[in-house]
């Protein structure tokens, strides 16, 4: 009797040490830490304020995580390929006061501002692809000219209006400030998950009809576990007072930015060129060509970023690049989980990082933080993932595999 | 020498090739047979690689003539040896280690469909499936990342996309090199598949026991010329080493 109950309890210590074993010895967590983080950031600041998780406090939550999530995915698209990109920052202000001077003092029509405004961040973004692709200068100090050149351009524009230009268009006043109303949020969201559930499904079936792909189970468990965290984001905001715009328009690029990187031949080739570039040539990839177009791309997240900022504050202004910005979008990818050597992360990443550095900031308001603090705590955690990062990969140049 | 050439494959005359100052070929000739493993031995400097070069088309030879079934080909760039059925495994195999088995197989040919480049995986699992299922190769799930492979199991990941693409020939340079003795044997077996599936196999190495366990014939190059090209069952390992090295100069017919 004992001696069976002594080999079920090495048994179990076995399976679990095995189980921990294999999560130390992993060189590629994925979004674990930074879920688990998220999680363990919420508990804490529940305990220190019960107003954290309430609808309202999340309503704005959803909202703060806008800019920095967009431009997050900005420069998700840049790390993948093992690069950086400095001039987010001001390059969205760029766009930003482009369509603030267009529409106010050009008079200028809503919607050709807003493609002017995304327009000027994308010839951005091309130019210093350029440079970058087809003269090889690093990512690194290209960005960090291309930051300073929009800057001077930031300034340009605003400063002879005394550095900011508060917007009146109906549409950044709706984007900034409106709610989907609860019915329609269900409706949305609802009607997307059921498209989604569809194609995936069709898609599995599909595997399984040629002998292929998971269980049944695991397929149905995503999909219901997906669901039920679609019913209470959406349930805890519909408590509130709907969606805001603002999320539905990052949720919208999110999910664009997944297709692209996820689904097509283009994403694929970002990743092989971060993975390996000299395999990737060799493979007939153009390393250049999706060099060119990822930083181009970015250029159009990085505009829509600054339309989006400028409609939330209200205003176009120049001390928003002056601001940390750029640094938290960085921070977030990093915090995602996307490695800056390139090659591996998501831009489901750049989400949940968007949610960390909001939620810090959010939760230290709630329970009066001077910003010291607030800064502070920032700094340990993007030092904790970046470090995560570097051990993973020493792990996987140890074992050849990097 | 003439009942034997309806088993030519591919039979390279003559190849020179100089890098400004320095000439790395002199003169190489060989002949690649249908179904056979032809070994490419030589010291560090012999030429081994370059000749490999130009067949890939990665640095074309000077002078000299290829001929596939017979007909002289001119391989200028890498998608002209591609498109005329030769592929290479390269020694560091050039495989993205962060994407996974399938999409290493098929990158760079990714099956697509629709105006943005929607990726097939489906009907490319499938395929590779088949593929390494003709080779008789176990690996892992197809969407497991190639860093998590072991050391056989990248250089059969890297020969199954040879296999997929490649349609005659199949160059190897050194793929035991940094294997150990089972992962080695297996991949000797997956030479040896390749050669019994038709295809012609260059293989180089520095290890004389993998030469004499798997190669047909052997061709020895010394200081840019092909020194000696002879069947296996004709030498002895010293006598190989020895044409290597120098101190021989003539062995059998071949001078």
């Amino acid at each position: 009797m004992n001696a069976v109950n002594q080999m079920t309890t090495t048994q179990n210590e076995s399976k679990l040490k095995g189980w921990i074993e294999k999560l130390f010895n992993s060189t590629d967590l994925g979004m674990m830490p930074v879920i688990a983080a998220l999680i363990a950031i919420w508990i804490i600041f529940e305990i220190l304020n019960p107003h954290f998780l309430t609808p309202r406090n999340l309503s704005n939550l959803s909202a703060q995580i806008v800019v920095t999530g967009t431009l997050a995915l900005a420069e998700t698209l840049v790390i993948l390929l093992g690069m950086i990109d400095l001039s987010i920052g001001w390059s969205s202000v760029v766009a930003a006061s482009v369509f603030s001077v267009g529409t106010v003092f050009f008079n200028l029509p809503v919607w050709p501002c807003v493609f002017l405004g995304i327009g000027a961040s994308v010839v951005i973004g091309f130019l210093q692809g350029i440079l970058i692709s087809r003269v090889g200068v690093p990512s690194f100090v290209v960005s960090l000219g291309g930051a300073m050149i929009a800057e001077g351009l930031v300034l340009a524009m605003l400063t002879q209006h005394g550095g900011s230009v508060p917007l009146s268009d109906n549409l950044s006043t709706a984007v900034g400030t409106l709610n989907v109303p609860p019915l329609w949020s269900w409706v949305i969201s609802l009607t997307l998950f059921a498209v989604f559930a569809v194609f995936s499904l069709r898609r599995h079936a599909d595997r399984r009809r040629r002998g292929a792909g998971e269980a049944h189970t695991i397929v149905f468990a995503k999909l219901a576990s997906m669901l039920v965290v679609l019913v209470i984001g959406v349930g805890l905001l519909c408590a509130y007072q709907g969606m805001p715009v603002l999320l539905v328009i990052f949720l919208a690029a999110l999910f664009a930015s997944a297709f692209l990187t996820k689904s097509t031949r283009f994403g694929r080739y970002l990743y092989a060129v971060g993975g390996n570039a000299e395999a990737a040539r060799r493979a007939g990839i153009n390393v250049r060509f999706v060099q060119l177009a990822a930083f181009t791309l970015a250029g159009a997240l990085v505009g829509l970023g600054g339309l989006l900022d400028a409609a939330r504050l209200g205003v176009a202004s120049a001390t928003v690049g002056d601001s940390d910005i750029m640094l938290n979008a960085v921070a977030a990818a990093v915090i995602g989980g996307t490695s800056l050597f390139g090659g591996r992360g998501s831009v489901y990443g750049a989400f949940f990082g968007a949610l960390v550095i909001a939620s810090v900031g959010n939760g230290m308001d709630l329970i009066g933080a001077p910003s010291s603090v607030r800064f502070g705590v920032e700094g340990v955690i993007l030092l904790a993932a970046i470090t995560i990062d570097t051990l993973l990969r020493q792990r996987r140049l140890r074992s050849g595999r990097a | 020498m003439n009942s034997a050439s309806t088993h030519d494959l591919l039979s390279v005359k003559g190849l020179h090739k100089k890098y400004g100052a320095v000439t790395a070929l002199r003169d190489v000739s060989f002949t690649v047979r249908r179904g056979e493993v032809t070994a490419l031995l030589g010291d560090n400097g012999a030429g081994k690689s370059t000749t490999i070069k130009a067949i890939a088309g990665v640095a074309p030879a000077d002078s000299g003539s290829i001929r596939l079934e017979g007909q002289e080909v001119h391989i200028r760039r890498p998608a002209d040896a591609t498109s005329l059925g030769i592929q290479t495994v390269y020694q560091d195999l050039a495989l993205c280690d962060n994407l996974g088995i399938c999409a290493n197989l098929f990158l760079g040919r990714e099956r697509v469909s629709g105006p943005f480049g929607l990726l097939r995986d489906v009907d490319m699992e499938e395929e590779a499936r088949r593929v390494l299922k003709t080779l008789r190769v176990n690996l892992p799930a197809l969407d497991t990342p190639v860093a998590a492979l072991s050391g056989g199991q990248r250089q059969a990941v890297a020969i199954a996309r040879a296999v997929l693409w490649g349609k005659k020939i199949v160059i190897m340079d050194e793929p035991t090199a940094a294997l150990g003795v089972a992962q080695t044997a297996e991949v000797l077996r997956l030479v040896r598949d390749l050669a019994e599936h038709g295809f012609g196999v260059i293989l180089i190495t520095h290890n004389m026991q993998n030469v004499f366990e798997v190669a047909d014939s052997v061709v020895v190059l010394r200081l840019g010329q092909t020194v000696m090209e002879e069947r296996k069952s004709n030498l002895t390992p010293e006598a190989v080493v020895g044409c290597i090295t120098g101190s021989r100069t003539t062995i059998g017919g071949m001078a």
